[in-house]
């Protein structure tokens, strides 16, 4: 719009050059006088200088006072104001321009005494008076911006400025909080900064006026608008079972926090009469009557009651029905609970929330006559008896304000209820009640004609069942109610909410004062307390079965609230009897055998196992964002097509039930450990602090490098030294101060690795380092080609690597047996009995077990077995022990060492861990291993053996384990070898040396510069291998990897001379 | 001043890099940036045409909003496109993008088209953040990325023309529901909108022209 610049062109010779000069300001005027009437052929050329007086205006502002004099002394502003009363010439198009100006002027004005000028003369509340074309979005958009600039420009000095104490004028508040419903979001946006920053000053004659003057009329019909949006919402939540309008719903939910956190705002600026006011208007017009209403069962239908009503008139007995209640609109109990949990998480004042807590823990039916006025009496002195009502205003804002307000003269004789300020709102309620009644009688006396003795019958037997029904804290046990998930979560979620929304309110509820009202007697000796922690442990009993309908979200609340209300108070022990604890340990070990059933036999179990204890630990339970969410208003639903989070919805698919198992288990076993003070000593299971971080220095003497090049995506190349550790790959630049020691450049985790080799080039490999576990980032860490001196030690690094991942996890595969007790880890009858079993020799079933073995997870107990001594450390496993309360360690790790030591053949231990596996999930291993079965099972055999040698344990020199071992097997695979080596897409997990390889590995190592003339035992050994890689600045041991002895082990050449010489006679 | 769609735009990012001049330098071009004078403002609209249709863009600045809270937050929804803007000669303002985004997230829409921009690029000699800094932010966080200057103009338009474009591809997939006004779409009174499902007629090749300037 208005975007030509040719409007200066040729014609006026007589335009200044500067165009930022009081001369061409001069020049401007001349034009604006000569321009009084705006005309079509004119108002391009007063649009323009109007845009250009903005511009010199600010430009004085900061340069040049003459300007702003100047502009003082000509009264410009009132020419403004003329072009903008002039009907004519298109004057939308003349007003965006002026109030762009405008706006630009006000907002970029610096100079103090500038804006003082421009404020005296009363120009700008006339114009803020004037009735723009309001209909078009820009002028709107431009007027309400206006407004807003000013109030941005309130101060205790300037206020004298816009309201003016002698005739009761507030132009600037008055005018916008007629837009606070305006369709367009800015403009409320708007409206509501201008009220907040109106409010904000500290000026007490104008607070007292909007206090008088507006309060009422603008909160009620604030309150009103909010209750009409909340009945838009609950429709909206009752006919979107199926989760479709979702965007309509989560709009209406925002708008309403909206609303909310406007209210909490203006309480939060802590203006005595301003609160009490609307605090009023909020408990007695909306929370009572919509809210709390809302909670109690549903009414007869209403010509039911209607009817009762005026047959009991016609045989004068009284009936208590109460006409009005039935015809007060109420929401869904869910919505209900939704918007009160809101108000708690929300508002944080402290009379609100304290009285409308005591409603729902202590009140009753007799709340919504008599209103909670007493409550709020403590608090708020003079308070009168409110009859709680959620009708319209019975004046419209704007009808209000102008009779407040009046145009400047006329007011005094119409707003005469409105002058008595708080004292008058039971009479602006009791209106449209009255009005109510009356309608409803006349409804009433056309239905008494024709009522029939049928229906006669059953309104008495409905106006019995009324009265029954009435309960000491109906509220309170509508919450309890809403808790039972026998069905589903659906209510239960939104009870918990609000349960905690109200104990956790930040500062407006005295947590004491809360337990005081709860722990009162419900029934006898039965306290809601007692009542809501027995509903909690119901809860998170359930949820700990393997097929429940409980959304994790419900779960971690629940327990969440259970430590809340079992806190001990002061000294005392936690308030929680052994019965509850119990049920509370046994909902552990309950999700503990669930949890069972998924290991291992997911094929990513470790790494969902791991995420979702780095998600469980970065997701801080916030109830507040939850309630963010408007699909908790609608019936829990398992799929994920509708884009709702996992936590906040059941599980769909199997990968999902395992998460959800590992996630239920992590919280139960999260919270067992508060309950019993204990620390968290087993997870998460790499151990942070024993990790090598970017930029440490380490002294690498006596450990395993490989030179390489790392060839980045975009061609970067950089010379490094890979180190494989016990977890991570390392790779280093040589440290410039000390001669073998090296900086890590980059480390990443074992487990996460992935290689291939490249076809074309025998000394490369791509190595890709994913990020851990199930992430949203899909980038990996490091995905870059490395190039090695030879093919030689190519193959080397690639060994170790892909034998580095799966150690790495086959050790937490490992350690998370240990964490869920897996029976074959531990139980020593059990070995016995499977390894006679495997005599019987099934050798399908043998194969089976091997061949989960070697897949990606290994779950393998017997095969674990070996490493658990170099990978979990001694005391952590003493700590599960003790923790879990079952055996001692040395009896395990005697079993343990006892297949290894021993030279019982592999198969019989595939065998023993085949039926174990059986044992322990019986559909697991189904027969669809067929198709990899024959490349796996030489993996399986490999890995088998090379588990069995990791142990350091073994009594033989390292060195000679896998040259020995591993050969026969590689060769007599050989066909799978070869057929894994053409194709390079499994290579990573492959393990497939070749027989030539091996050779030349083993040769390279004869050759070695490195070879140092130590010669150790495999006990001395060890420990100077575990001790080879320490860290300078921070000493951290790190344990290296067991897999050196194929490469890197310091053993004497002769011995392997030997070695080699005993492969080749094979 | 009829248009076939009106998308608001909000405009984020921290204090002084320059939000207001980028959207001054959109929609009111007369105002030429002069040295040692910045003009303000905090609202804009301007015509433009996508696909052979009149898309009217108006955007919104947070100016002075920030003081509360229930203002900050309930600014984000309501709007279809959002700026968020950094300066690449202040690092913090780099820094502090994670924060915002976090917010505009939390509250805006989930089909809000969020578009990032290191503004004052035409300050390459004291810039203290990488270009691929930037690139790879947007990357990461799944946002449209670009330099602009305010001064010299560079990119302003393609900005926040690019934004309207994906906007308007959001429309066309059917994705953002145009009939409800919270969405920050509005649809034009002598408008006839297409059917969703059926792109564009005669538009063919999506040619986006600006508006008249």
């Amino acid at each position: 719009m208005f975007r030509s610049r040719s409007w200066f062109g040729g014609p006026w010779g007589g335009r200044p050059k500067n165009r930022l000069s009081l001369e061409h300001l001069k020049y401007l005027y001349s034009i604006l006088e000569k321009n009084t009437t705006v005309s079509e052929s004119n108002r391009g050329l007063l649009v323009e200088s109007l845009r250009c007086i903005a511009e010199i205006l600010i430009w004085g502002d900061q340069h040049d006072s003459l300007v702003f004099d100047f502009f003082l002394e000509k009264n410009m502003l009132s020419y403004f104001l003329h072009i903008m009363r002039q009907k004519s010439g298109g004057s939308s198009y003349v007003c965006v321009q002026l109030l762009q100006t405008l706006n630009i002027l006000f907002e970029n004005i610096r100079n103090e005494t500038s804006l003082y000028y421009l404020l005296s003369n009363n120009h700008v509340n006339s114009i803020m008076v004037h009735k723009f074309d309001f209909s078009d979005e820009d002028v709107m958009a431009y007027y309400i911006l206006f407004l807003k600039t000013l109030s941005l420009k309130l101060t205790p000095h300037t206020i004298h400025f816009f309201y003016n104490e002698h005739t009761n004028d507030f132009p600037l508040y008055t005018e916008a909080i007629k837009f606070f419903n305006h369709p367009e979001s800015m403009v409320r946006i708007a409206v509501r900064t201008i009220s907040l920053n109106v409010y904000k000053v500290q000026n007490a004659s104008m607070l007292r006026f909007i206090r008088d003057k507006t309060a009422a009329p603008y909160f009620s019909n604030i309150v009103w608008f909010i209750g009409k949006h909340i009945l838009e919402l609950d429709t909206c939540v009752r006919t979107d079972i199926d989760h479709q309008s979702n965007q309509k719903l989560s709009n209406l939910v925002a708008e309403h926090l909206n609303h909310l956190h406007y209210l909490n705002d203006i309480l939060l600026l802590d203006i005595k009469d301003l609160n009490a006011v609307l605090t009023e208007h909020l408990l007695h017009k909306l929370f009572v009557p919509l809210y709390i209403f809302s909670l109690t069962p549903a009414p007869p239908p209403p010509s039911l009651a209607v009817v009762t009503q005026n047959l009991a008139a016609v045989l004068n007995r009284n009936v208590d029905i109460d006409i009005q209640e039935i015809h007060h609109p109420r929401v869904s109990s869910i919505v209900a609970l939704y918007l009160l949990s809101l108000v708690f998480l929300v508002v944080t004042h402290e009379p609100l929330v304290h009285a409308l807590a005591w409603v729902i823990l202590n009140g009753d039916h007799s709340v919504f006559k008599e209103g909670a006025a007493e409550i709020l009496n403590s608090y708020v002195e003079h308070r009168e008896v409110v009859v709680p009502s959620f009708g319209e205003p019975h004046e419209s804002l704007e009808q209000a304000l102008d009779t407040v307000v009046g145009h400047t003269a006329n007011y005094s004789g119409d707003a005469i209820s409105e002058d008595s300020g708080v004292e008058s709102t039971p009479a602006a309620t009791a209106s449209p009640s009255s009005q109510q009644t009356e309608t409803v009688a006349e409804a009433a006396a056309t239905q008494l004609r024709n009522i029939t003795d049928e229906e006669k019958q059953m309104l008495q037997q409905s106006t019995s069942a009324q009265s029954v029904s009435e309960l000491p804290n109906p509220f309170l046990e509508t919450v309890l109610q809403a808790l039972d998930c026998t069905e589903n979560d659906y209510l239960a979620l939104l009870a918990l909410c609000l349960i905690y929304a109200m104990s956790h309110n930040r500062d407006g509820m005295k947590n004491e004062w809360f337990e005081q009202v709860l722990s009162k007697s419900m029934r006898g000796s039965f306290s809601y307390k007692t009542a809501i922690i027995e509903h909690l442990l119901n809860i998170i009993t359930q949820s700990s079965q393997p097929s429940c309908r409980i959304r994790l979200i419900t779960a971690e609340i629940a327990l969440e609230l259970l430590l809340t209300f079992t806190k001990p108070a002061a000294d005392d022990a936690p308030c929680i009897t052994s019965s509850q604890q119990s049920l509370l340990f046994s909902a552990r070990n309950q999700s503990m055998v669930v949890l069972r059933n998924f290991y291992k036999s997911e094929d990513i179990f470790l790494d969902l196992f791991e995420n979702e204890y780095n998600e469980m630990r970065k997701a801080q339970l916030n109830v507040e964002f939850l309630c963010t969410y408007s699909t908790i208003l609608l019936p829990p639903t398992g799929t994920p097509l509708t884009g709702i989070e996992f936590t906040h919805r059941l599980p769909c698919g199997e990968v999902e039930k395992a998460r959800r198992a590992i996630r239920i288990y992590f919280l139960l076993r999260r919270t067992c450990q508060k309950f019993l003070n204990e620390k968290e000593t087993l997870l998460p299971l790499t151990n942070v602090v024993n990790l090598v971080q970017v930029d440490n220095v380490l002294d690498l003497n006596n450990s395993d490098l490989i030179a390489c090049t790392v060839v980045s995506k975009d061609n970067t190349k950089q010379r490094r030294f890979l180190v494989i550790d016990a977890l991570q790959l390392i790779l280093v630049e040589p440290d410039a101060k000390l001669l073998g020691w090296g900086v890590a450049k980059f480390v990443g985790f074992l487990q996460d690795v992935e290689v291939q080799g490249d076809k074309d080039d025998s000394r490369c490999l791509h190595i890709t380092v994913h990020r851990g576990g199930v992430t949203h980032n899909r980038t990996p860490l490091l995905s870059a080609k490395f190039l090695f001196d030879d093919h030689i030690r190519c193959m080397a690094a690639k060994q170790r690597l892909t034998k580095g991942r799966s150690k790495a996890r086959q050790k937490k595969m490992y350690q998370i047996a240990q964490l869920i007790e897996i029976p074959g880890q531990l139980d020593s009858p059990l070995y016995p009995v499977c390894g006679t079993s495997s005599h019987c020799g099934n050798s399908r079933l043998a194969q089976k077990g091997a061949n989960l073995t070697a897949s990606r997870v290994p779950g393998f107990a017997a095969v674990l077995r070996g490493n658990n001594s170099a990978g979990v450390s001694r005391t952590q496993m003493a700590q599960n022990r003790s923790i879990e309360g079952i055996r001692n360690e040395s009896g395990s790790r005697s079993r343990r060492r006892s297949p290894n030591a021993g030279s019982s053949s592999p198969s019989s231990l595939r065998t023993a861990n085949a039926v174990l596996d059986r044992d322990r999930s019986p559909s697991g291993s189904g027969g669809s291993h067929s198709s990899s079965q024959s490349r796996e099972n030489s993996q399986a055999r490999g890995s088998g053996n090379r588990s069995r040698e990791s142990s350091p344990r073994m009594p033989r020199p390292r060195s000679e384990e896998i040259p020995l071992e591993d050969f026969p097997h590689s060769r007599n695979n050989s066909p799978h070898s070869r057929g894994a080596m053409g194709n390079p897409s499994p290579s990573s997990r492959s393990h497939t040396p070749s027989r030539a390889l091996h050779f030349d590995q083993i040769s390279v190592h004869s050759g070695s510069p490195r070879e140092s003339s130590c010669v150790l035992g495999t006990n001395a050994l060890l420990s100077q291998l575990n001790g080879s890689v320490a860290i300078a600045r921070e000493v951290i041991p790190v344990q290296s990897s067991e897999e050196t002895s194929f490469i890197g082990n310091d053993v004497e050449a002769d011995n392997r001379r030997k070695v080699r010489g005993n492969i080749e006679t094979v | 001043m009829s248009y076939a769609y009106l998308f608001k735009y909000i405009i984020i990012g921290d204090t002084g890099v320059g939000k207001s001049c980028l959207l001054l330098q959109f929609t009111d071009k007369r105002f030429q940036p002069v040295h040692d004078l910045t003009i303000g403002v905090e609202f804009g609209a301007r015509m433009i045409t996508i696909d052979g249709k009149q898309i009217k863009l108006q955007i919104w600045d947070t100016a002075g909003q920030e003081a509360f809270r229930s203002i900050t937050r309930s600014y984000y929804r309501g709007a279809a496109g959002a700026l968020l803007v950094y300066d690449i000669t202040r690092r913090e303002t780099f820094n502090h993008l994670t924060t915002w985004l976090e917010d505009a997230r939390q509250h805006s829409n989930s089909n809000m088209v969020i578009m990032l921009i290191g503004n004052k690029s035409d300050l390459d000699s004291r810039r203290e953040v990488k270009k691929e800094e930037g690139e790879a932010f947007a990357r990461e966080h799944g946002l449209v990325f670009m330099e602009t200057s305010a001064r010299t103009a560079a990119n302003v338009e393609e900005a926040f023309i690019n934004t309207a474009k994906e906007i308007y591809e959001k429309i066309q997939e059917g994705v953002f529901d145009i009939n409800n006004e919270a969405n920050g779409i509005k649809i034009g009174q002598q408008a006839t909108p297409t059917n969703p499902a059926l792109p564009g007629a005669g538009g063919a090749g999506g040619a986006v022209n600006s508006g008249c300037c």
